[in-house]
């Protein structure tokens, strides 16, 4: 049984490279979207949410709380070929891992904007009223205030948005988009391959584990609280 | 002593401001339209019971609460006129402390001395060398690399005046800045307060519900009750002029006996403090 797995492994491993290498791919896209976009997104809703620095903006506060729950309602799947012609649009095509970022990256910007929104509720308020007595402006704000102390937060919530996209990476191998979710759908899946699910499990597993531990350790040395 | 005259611009003026809010069972709080004036170097005192309105006056002077009527004037300047950059520049010369003490707590106590200058602009120098000076002045510069979370309450309370201290405020706004601490450790912030007034001539505005609090520091009190200030007074060391309502208060309250002017400890000092959670 080991041995027929480890020739499994020999056998296909340039294609669990080359599946490793994909999914690295979109998880790159997709992560540096929902830190970029979603981070931002995440921070307004927060600074406009009600009593706080920018509360008096709060027709965006319900417009961007709408839009996010809006793509968050939609099982990822749907989104996925919902978000096909726009994926084509700029990609020029709907399958492989660059045109699953798409939809991937559109799920993890809503996610991880209301994960982050979240996240840093748990800055009190007085903390954040003391620099605004001390007259720190709105961009102080967030840059001095919030996401110091927030950070070992704001680490949490890039993990489970890193572990959350790891699995649906593997979602959009349904529509050729690689991957090692893929591989194992394809190989261990499509044709039974018992040992091929196996490995690529195990992968996946070594991977969640990682990205958990790492992202826990670093959490905490940024605590000081 | 402290009697503001005319030919002595006041430090904080406030003119028939107002703030109402409606808490959770539609009853209105907050402040009913009031004037408040504090002269330059006096340490003012404003007291009253849970809900009197109090914490919410202090908090129109740097305009946390923005008034829904009404002018702020600090040394002349009328806040409620400014744009949001004029208001943060006025900001950085009103020190503030909390009751919670509201430290950052990922910074050290340096950066968080530091804090103000830095989102100033100030150079690395002019902060190293303020840092420095304000931690010494309360004592507390053996503690500049360690986290809030290092330190006891009255410690975190230090902290948060050195910061305040730091940009070289005329004014420091106090809201009950003793009431997480146990007597003792009140005691001796209240004298880093008096050091505050005395030796950097800064003026204080104070909220407390204690009167210990306020007959051990303060010059001049504004007596609070349901949004309202009901009395002005001048205390003379800590002395409350009989037939005032204060007095009267102290009565019905607890015994008004002499030694509640120097020991918080005292059950008659914190008899406010009992009062208000009756």
């Amino acid at each position: 049984m080991f041995d027929t797995l480890l020739d499994t492994l020999i056998e296909l491993a340039p294609e669990i490279a080359k599946a490793a290498g994909e999914t690295g791919l979109m998880m790159l896209i997709c992560l540096t979207a929902a830190l970029l976009f979603g981070g931002s997104l995440g921070i307004l809703v927060f600074l406009t949410s009600h009593g706080q620095v920018l509360g008096r903006y709060r027709r965006f506060n319900l417009i961007a709380n709408g839009f996010i729950n809006v793509f968050r309602s939609f099982p990822f799947i749907i989104l996925l070929v919902a978000v096909s012609p726009f994926t084509r649009n700029i990609v020029g095509t709907s399958i492989g891992p660059l045109a699953a970022s798409v939809p991937l990256s559109l799920a993890a910007i809503f996610y991880f904007a209301r994960i982050i929104e979240q996240t840093l509720r748990d800055v009190p308020r007085g903390v954040i009223e003391a620099a605004e007595a001390m007259g720190a402006s709105p961009r102080q704000i967030v840059t001095q205030v919030l996401l110091v102390e927030a950070r070992s937060g704001l680490i949490l919530a890039i993990t489970i948005t890193a572990v959350s996209f790891l699995s649906y990476s593997a979602v959009a191998g349904v529509v050729g988009g690689g991957g090692i979710g893929d591989l194992a759908i394809r190989y261990g899946y499509y044709r039974f391959q018992t040992d091929v699910m196996l490995i690529t499990i195990v992968l996946l597993v070594v991977l969640v584990q990682g990205v958990q531990f790492f992202g826990q350790w670093l959490a905490r040395r940024v605590d000081k609280r | 002593m402290t009697q503001p005259l005319s030919t002595i611009p006041a430090a904080i003026s406030l003119r028939g401001v107002s703030k109402l809010f409606k808490t959770a069972d539609l009853s209105e709080a907050g402040v009913h339209p009031t004037d408040l004036d504090v002269a330059p170097g006096e340490i003012h005192g404003i007291i009253g019971f849970s809900g009197a309105g109090k914490s919410t006056l202090l908090r129109l002077v740097n305009l946390l609460e923005r008034p829904d009527s009404g002018q702020v004037i600090v040394h002349g300047d009328d806040l409620t006129a400014m744009l949001p950059a004029q208001l943060r520049a006025a900001r950085q010369r009103i020190g503030m402390i909390f009751q919670h003490f509201n430290l950052l707590h990922n910074r050290s106590v340096a950066d968080n001395v530091a804090f103000p200058l830095r989102i100033a602009g100030a150079s690395a120098e002019h902060i190293k060398q303020r840092v420095e000076t304000c931690l010494a002045f309360v004592d507390l510069a053996e503690k500049a690399d360690a986290y809030p979370s290092q330190l006891s309450g009255g410690q975190k309370q230090r902290v948060a005046i050195a910061r305040a201290l730091a940009p070289e405020p005329h004014v420091l706004l106090a809201d009950e800045p003793t009431s997480a601490l146990d007597p003792r450790t009140t005691q001796s912030l209240l004298e880093v307060l008096a050091d505050v007034n005395r030796r950097l001539g800064v003026t204080i505005v104070l909220v407390s519900h204690e009167m210990g609090v306020i007959r051990r520091l303060c010059h001049r009190v504004t007596v609070m009750e349901g949004g309202q200030v009901v009395e002005r007074l001048s205390l003379e060391h800590g002395k409350i002029p009989a037939g005032s309502l204060l007095s009267q208060w102290l009565r019905d309250f607890g015994s008004d006996t002499g030694e509640s002017q120097t020991a918080p400890a005292d059950p008659a000092s914190s008899l406010l403090r009992e009062a208000a959670h009756v």
